[in-house]
């Protein structure tokens, strides 16, 4: 009961405390691992870190409900560590660190107001339960920063590999050519629809080539989605000329009943961009010698 | 030519623009229809553009109010275009439709 109280007592001392300047004895925790090998910081950078840092934690132990996870006090408190781990993330920095310095300067941090204030902060249960708990939700703002970085990387390369897998590209005043490498899926296609009908709408393209003869494989449902994305384009008021099928694609393409009415046809991309072209109206011709 | 819920405004010789408004009720079709081609037909119109800008998708229901209204443009010998047909609208529409549509699509007017 007595140790009871006793712990409690520290755990009100520390939210009662006045604290000094401790921002000087935090700082070595940042060098330690900001400006050693890896330079993600440079020396006044950490010593403005670490006086924010004492700021926040002054105005969060000092606060109303210091316990408390829905404070202004705590969230600015979480924000500054995800801003932080943010920054050192783009900095070319790894979550190890940034989560070992959060540790470090829990640790430090107890130490520096036991030497500011004279009680012995080490020894009270609760208090190192409350700078545990406390940590524990910074830390976990540090991996949420973490992922979201992480999410928006692969959401990126993933944008940049759609961008790359379909090729959109205006070959003449009003004609897009679309050349379709590899294997179509159903997501595939449904991307490759999703950038062709953009497009479309953003040049006014009057006639879209869609050459298919890097495709070896096609099924069912892509073969659907195929005349799918044909029928949308002509809805859009430009023309599709699908060329370069391949037999066995063709054979797949009769053998599911797939109803080509109304679909140009073309045996070769060259033969596709002569028919866009003649039905916009252009003549392509050799120069006269 | 005020026809609540369109606009409708002659473009050219026999060419007639139709922009939907917000305020059109396609639940009452047979009237919205008879008024528009009786006008369309006072002014000797050749060529309807409908113009789908605003529209950024098409359900079965408004596909619905699209083919009564060309079916009846046809049998008045008028041509319909739908034109400024958006990606999302070419795309919904595309995923329902089975054959081709008894009106003519285009970019823009010509």
């Amino acid at each position: 009961m007595m140790q009871k109280k006793e712990a409690s007592e520290k755990l009100t001392a520390l939210f009662n405390l006045k604290i000094g300047n401790i921002s000087g004895q935090l700082e070595e925790t940042g060098r330690e691992f900001f400006c050693s090998d890896n330079k993600l910081m440079d020396e006044d950078e950490v010593a403005d870190l670490s006086s924010e840092f004492v700021s926040l934690i002054t105005g969060l132990l000092s606060s109303k409900e210091p316990g408390k996870r829905t404070t202004p006090q705590f969230h600015a408190m979480e924000m500054f560590f995800s801003a932080f781990s943010q920054r050192m993330l783009m900095r070319g920095g790894n979550v190890e660190d940034v989560v070992r310095y959060a540790q470090k300067l829990q640790y430090n941090l107890i130490a520096a107001l036991e030497k500011d204030s004279g009680i012995i902060f080490t020894q009270s249960r609760s208090v190192l339960l409350y700078f545990a708990q406390l940590f524990d939700e910074l830390i976990m703002a540090i991996f949420h920063t973490y992922l979201g970085e992480r999410e928006k990387t692969l959401k990126a390369q993933e944008a940049e590999l759609r961008e790359t897998s379909t090729p959109i590209t205006e070959i003449w005043d009003g004609v897009l050519t679309l050349p379709i490498i590899g294997t179509l899926d159903s997501s595939r296609t449904m991307l490759v629809m999703e950038a062709l009908l953009n497009r479309i709408a953003k040049d006014h393209a009057r006639a879209v080539v869609m050459d298919l003869t890097g495709v070896k494989n096609i099924d069912s449902q892509v073969s659907h989605h195929l005349i799918q994305m044909v029928r949308a384009v002509q809805l859009m008021g430009s023309d599709a000329i699908i060329t370069g099928i391949h037999p066995e694609i063709a054979r797949a393409l009769v053998s599911l009943n797939i109803d080509l009415t109304g679909v140009t046809t073309r045996a070769s991309l060259s033969d596709g961009l002569k028919e866009a072209f003649s039905r916009m109206g252009i003549q392509v011709s050799h120069k006269a010698a | 030519m005020a026809i609540a819920g369109i606009h409708l405004t002659r473009i050219g010789r026999g060419n007639f623009l139709l922009e939907p408004l917000r305020s059109l009720n396609i639940g009452g079709w047979e009237q919205l229809i008879q008024d528009i081609v009786t006008v369309l037909q006072q002014e000797h119109a050749t060529r309807l553009y409908y113009d789908l800008n605003d529209l950024p998708v098409i359900d079965p229901v408004y596909y619905d109010w699209l083919d009564k209204l060309a079916r009846i443009c046809l049998t008045a010998n008028i041509k319909m275009v739908c034109i400024n047909m958006q990606p999302t609208a070419a795309f919904t529409l595309s995923k329902f439709l089975t054959g081709k549509p008894l009106f003519e699509t285009a970019l823009s007017v010509p």
